[in-house]
């Protein structure tokens, strides 16, 4: 047959179906619909979240070190075509008020501050935004006599702009207040309030001297098509970088683990949900073509008589297939983008996005592919047993259909089974976890069938005794050409996959909004000496402020760890970090290089959990208790002897214990927890955290500067309203989709249910001829269907239950909760669905006269 | 010696039924001259349809062999037995089977198209020409009498002017004078193709019209007679070479 021709029997053989195979549509619609919206959605999230990342980062990437960057790495970030370079130096250093000492007055020095001075060369920053008072570029406020300063700088020093102050001795005129950095959130402990000058100025400081503490930071903006590349341009980066780790590269994809963890959670789960939805859509679509198809019968036995060849039957309407996929999966895309453009506009602002993409020619091929892919995996089956029509059943309506080739049966097997672990793979975007679906649902089904045909053995027996509708509903089980299987099967893997779905969503956002840190605090307070607190901690009491935590912090050194130097170790960790990962930065080193803040406390915090030893047991030695993710970095473990330096004196600790640490409480945590009593007497100051009344920061502010000038204060509100908010719409969010993907999988599965009782009309017709009355075949219609649908219900929640469970805990390290009743009501859920939907279908045959029903049948 | 159009040898069929073997045909021996016209006559269940069937090649025999001008085609594979009917084959059944979405023409276009004939659309037109229905091609079956629907299946059963043409019934959905009238048209069809016919009937009216009647019983050849009257309206015995 030639293309022409095929092409116009496929146009042909569409009319008439077309009505029918609205459902079709529909059911794919709805499935490509939220692969669509999911992946636009997620593809948009994590852009965004990519450049939320950037904008914590201010850039792609960054290098840093405590020492100059070489001159090598930054020419090779110039030769980077269309990059970006940007040198910030960071330094603490203290400022005053006034103008240059010699014209100062000496009886009455002015007030001095410590302060985090920034000093920037080139544009700053690349990503996120500056705000800046007045709203202006900073290079048209900075130049080598000017600077920018934080607002508590002009509280704590009692300057407005256009005033002079010094750092360094050197005058500056303040020409304008910095009131957001975008890089700033990362560190929230921070030491003091932040002062911008420009290179030059930095420079004319004259603070860089030998053994002062100068972080260095050479910010990069890579071209956006180099994107892409990051890592291929940090190794090369890192390759000029001498290897004692004295510098690090940090870049975006590695900003805020809290942060991340979230996110990565919210899109491995919106993966799963569009790989269920996807799976409804494709049972809607195999129920649908099976109905079709058995209304085709007919034709395909003329068409078979007439000359068609068996495999040009399966072209024929695997054809017709393609072009209803292809349309199914048009209309999809469309509500896709419709469902995605009001997602956006419900969460609008809220989201870390500000503008989600709507752009996404990938999101919609991806639901292209995806639902055509599905139309036709599912409609493989019912078509190849449409091969099978015999074609002497133009003669004879009963004849049994043609035995199954078996090359047929195993090559339509090993598509399905490949096709599906490869969107699985593709969808979930890993191997294993493809295989992990594609395997569970084999087994699913397997044990579906299974007791699909023991419900037909067991349902059968003779109970004659038994009401007339009851027997006739219980024998329909196991009639000839009954659905049984492969409706408990179809509807089974829906209760599965729709409960599984609701299980997560429901379980993800309980912990997203469980993470809602409520009570976290609004304010840190640092550089509080121990004698100040009880002052300071009355008069945050005094401003009704809450939850006051206070802890002492020492600064310490780590020298050696079970007697091994902190040298040796170091060039150890870092030669096998060399190997391991050539080129990347070396935290296990850091680690042992950085000053570490270390406390001393009687109990752990609420959000501090021992996960191994015993706090403050031993007597006997001076103890330690240690963060186990950090512990794992140093390579200590119970019993291990940490050597600490705190200003010149060694102390050697005990490792006790090991604690695992919620980060998102953000309340004051430390990697490192000496028992009390063992640094009582050593240098330290206090750090304490407490929940300000909203709008009294600034007067706290004040009062701290005028009677603690030293104590150093810390606004935390406006990070954790954003990081609370995006919580929040992120819950909303999946929690929109996740309601979507049931809704449609609810009708998807009603329908897939009424395809089945539609050929029954006959039937009907029949029992009311032999003399049932309607309500007897209602009844025992419903029988069926219950039937169907708590064998369905009790395997496909039993499956959802334990999917969820490990999704949810292996999956995404969220606390599973029992709800022993919501598995009931999916139970319950299932047989009234079934049982509805069945009946609902059956009642166009019910209201007929019998002999409408048995004339055309038989006509 | 000329080769049989149609030549059955020891045809025997047994269908399963209630846990046992059916014996539908028995050891049937026949033999089908080329633009012989041949009614298979017998009371329901004497299988004279499952002979038609087996002759088409729409089902395969238990026993025995069909062969087509010589060839066996009792052992083709579904591929080469469509290729076969869509050839040498037309069917004409008692409730038409024409395809319900597609309209008049389009059914008589559909064999021709299989075929490859490149004429089929003129081919197709003289057809609904010679069976009066030139001015309702473009209408779908459901908007057409029984009649005219049987003749849309004639239309169609002779399109590719096939070697063989199988008639179930063919007037067992028409009143008298309309199912008269498709039996004229079928031997004025006949004539001008000079086309084999073998056509099941219960009615032993629509049997004397043809040159010979096979009378089935129990799945056995009861009586194999030439019929007296058969030239009457023009059903004659005449051989056409090929």
């Amino acid at each position: 047959m030639t293309l022409g021709i095929f092409l116009r029997h496929l146009r042909r053989e569409s009319r008439g179906s077309r009505g029918r195979l609205v459902f079709f549509v529909a059911c794919l619609a709805a499935g490509v619909a939220s692969v669509v919206a999911v992946a636009g959605f997620s593809e948009g999230l994590d852009r965004g979240i990519r450049s939320e990342a950037k904008t914590l980062l201010a850039a792609d990437l960054a290098v840093r070190g405590r020492q100059p960057i070489p001159v090598g790495v930054e020419a090779a970030i110039d030769k980077i075509a269309g990059a970006e370079r940007t040198g910030v130096r960071e330094m603490l250093t203290l400022v005053a008020a006034g103008q240059a000492p010699e014209e100062a007055d000496n009886q009455h020095p002015s007030r001095s501050l410590l302060v985090e001075l920034k000093g920037i060369d080139g544009r700053y920053p690349f990503y996120g935004e500056l705000e800046l008072e007045p709203s202006t570029d900073l290079d048209v406020l900075l130049n080598d006599r000017s600077a920018v300063v934080a607002p508590e700088v002009l509280t704590r020093l009692g300057l407005g702009v256009g005033d002079e102050m010094r750092i360094g001795g050197e005058s500056f005129e303040i020409r304008g207040v910095v009131k957001r950095e975008p890089d700033r959130i990362t560190g929230a402990m921070s030491l003091g309030p932040r002062v911008l000058v420009s290179a030059a100025g930095l420079d004319r400081a004259n603070l860089e001297q030998l053994g002062s503490r100068v972080n260095y930071r050479t910010l990069v903006r890579l071209p956006a098509e180099r994107d892409g590349d990051i890592d291929t341009i940090v190794a090369e980066l890192a390759g000029l970088l001498e290897t004692d780790g004295r510098h690090r590269i940090e870049t975006y994809t590695e900003a805020q683990p809290a942060l991340r963890k979230g996110l990565r959670r919210v899109s491995s789960y919106l993966g799963l949900a569009a790989l269920l939805s996807l799976l409804i859509g494709g049972l809607g679509v195999a129920q649908t073509v099976r109905a079709w198809l058995a209304g085709r019968m007919d034709s395909i036995a003329v068409l078979k008589c007439l000359g068609y060849r068996p495999r040009e039957i399966l072209w024929l309407y695997l054809g017709q297939t393609a072009v209803l996929g292809s349309i199914g999966s048009l209309v999809g895309v469309g509500l896709g983008i419709g469902l995605q453009m009001s997602i956006t506009r419900l969460l609008a602002g809220a989201l870390p996005v500000e503008h989600l993409e709507m752009w996404q020619p990938w999101s919609w091929s991806r639901g292209l592919i995806l639902g055509v892919g599905v139309a036709l995996l599912a409609s493989l089956p019912p078509l190849v047993a449409a091969m099978r029509v015999p074609p002497i059943r133009v003669l004879r309506r009963d004849a049994d259909p043609m035995p199954p080739s078996r090359l047929a049966v195993s090559g339509v097997g090993l598509a399905l089974l490949s096709s599906l672990i490869g969107l699985a793979t593709w969808q979930a975007g890993s191997f294993v976890v493809g295989l992990l679906f594609t395997g569970g649902l084999i087994v699913v089904a397997m044990v579906l069938g299974l007791a699909a045909l023991g419900l037909a053995r067991v349902a059968t027996r003779p109970r004659e005794r038994s009401r007339l509708w009851l027997r006739h509903g219980l024998a329909a089980l196991d009639r000839p050409g009954a659905s049984t299987v492969a409706g408990i099967v179809a509807l089974g893997l829906g209760v599965l996959a729709l409960l599984t779905m609701f299980l997560v969503e429901y379980g993800l956002s309980a912990e997203l909004a469980r993470d809602l840190p409520k009570d976290a605090p609004t304010a840190f307070l640092v550089d509080i000496q121990k004698d100040q607190w009880p002052g300071v901690e009355t008069l945050l009491r005094d401003e009704q402020a809450d939850q006051i935590e206070s802890v002492p912090m020492v600064m310490a050194r780590i020298t050696a760890i079970d007697g091994r130097q902190a040298s040796e170790l170091r060039q150890e960790i870092e030669a096998e970090v060399e190997t391991r990962r050539p080129g990347r930065d070396n935290r296990e080193a850091w680690a042992l290089r950085r000053e570490q803040r270390l406390t001393y406390l009687d109990e752990l915090p609420a959000d501090n959990q021992l996960i191994a030893g015993e706090l403050w047991g031993q007597p006997d030695v001076a103890e330690i208790s240690v963060e186990e993710e950090f512990a794992g970095e140093l390579g200590v473990v119970l019993g291990s002897v940490v050597t600490l330096d705190i200003q010149g004196v060694e102390l050697d600790l005990t490792v006790t214990s090991l604690r695992k640490v919620d980060w998102g409480s953000f309340g004051i945590n430390f990697f490192l927890v000496v028992e009390p009593g063992v640094l009582d007497d050593a240098p330290q100051t206090r750090v304490a955290a407490a929940r300000l009344p909203e709008g009294r920061e600034q007067q706290v502010q004040d009062r701290l500067a005028s009677n603690f000038p030293n104590v150093t204060m810390i606004r935390t509100r406006e990070v954790l309203e954003k990081v609370a908010a995006m919580l929040t719409q992120l819950a909303l969010g999946v929690r929109l989709l996740g309601g979507l993907t049931v809704l449609a999988g609810l009708t998807i599965l009603a329908g897939a249910v009424s395809a089945g009782s539609i050929r029954r009309g006959a039937e009907v017709a029949l029992l009311k001829t032999l003399g049932m009355t309607r309500r007897q075949v209602m009844a025992s219609f419903a029988t069926e269907y219950a039937l169907v649908g708590l064998v369905a219900g009790l395997i496909g929640t039993v499956g959802g239950a334990v999917l969820a469970y490990f999704v949810l805990t292996q999956g995404m390290d969220v606390t599973w909760e029992n709800r022993p009743w919501w598995l009931v009501g999916s139970v319950a859920a299932t047989v009234v669905l079934a049982v509805s939907s069945g009946l609902a279908a059956s009642v166009g045959a019910l209201r007929k006269r019998p002999i409408e029903v048995l004339r055309s049948v038989t006509g | 010696m000329t080769i049989p159009r149609l030549e059955i040898r020891r045809l025997t069929h047994r269908l399963p039924s209630g846990g046992r073997l059916l014996t539908i045909l028995d050891a049937i021996d026949l033999s089908i001259g080329a633009g012989e016209s041949v009614a298979i006559l017998g009371p329901s269940g004497s299988g004279k349809s499952t002979l038609l069937a087996l002759m088409a090649g729409l089902d395969r025999p238990t026993e025995g062999e069909v062969l087509l001008d010589g060839e066996p085609i009792h052992n083709l594979s579904e591929d080469r037995l469509a290729i076969l009917r869509r050839r040498n084959v037309g069917f004409v059944f008692q409730n038409f089977q024409l395809l319900t979405n597609q309209t008049a023409r389009e059914n008589i276009l559909l064999p021709l198209e299989l075929a490859s004939d490149e004429a089929a659309g003129t081919r197709a037109d003289e057809l609904l020409d010679q069976v009066g229905l030139a001015d309702r091609g473009h209408h779908y079956p459901v908007q057409l009498s029984g009649g005219e629907q049987q003749r849309v299946a004639l239309a169609r059963a002779f399109a590719t002017r096939p070697r063989i043409l199988l008639a179930d019934e063919p007037t067992g959905n028409l009143d008298g004078a309309t199912g008269e009238r498709v039996l004229e048209l079928l031997a004025d069809l006949q004539r001008q193709e000079g086309t084999t016919v073998v056509l099941v009937t219960h009615d032993a009216s629509v049997a004397e019209l043809t040159d010979r009647a096979v009378h089935l019983r129990d799945g056995r050849v009861e009586r194999d007679e030439v019929v007296a009257g058969g030239d009457r309206v023009g059903y004659q015995r005449q051989v056409v070479a090929g």
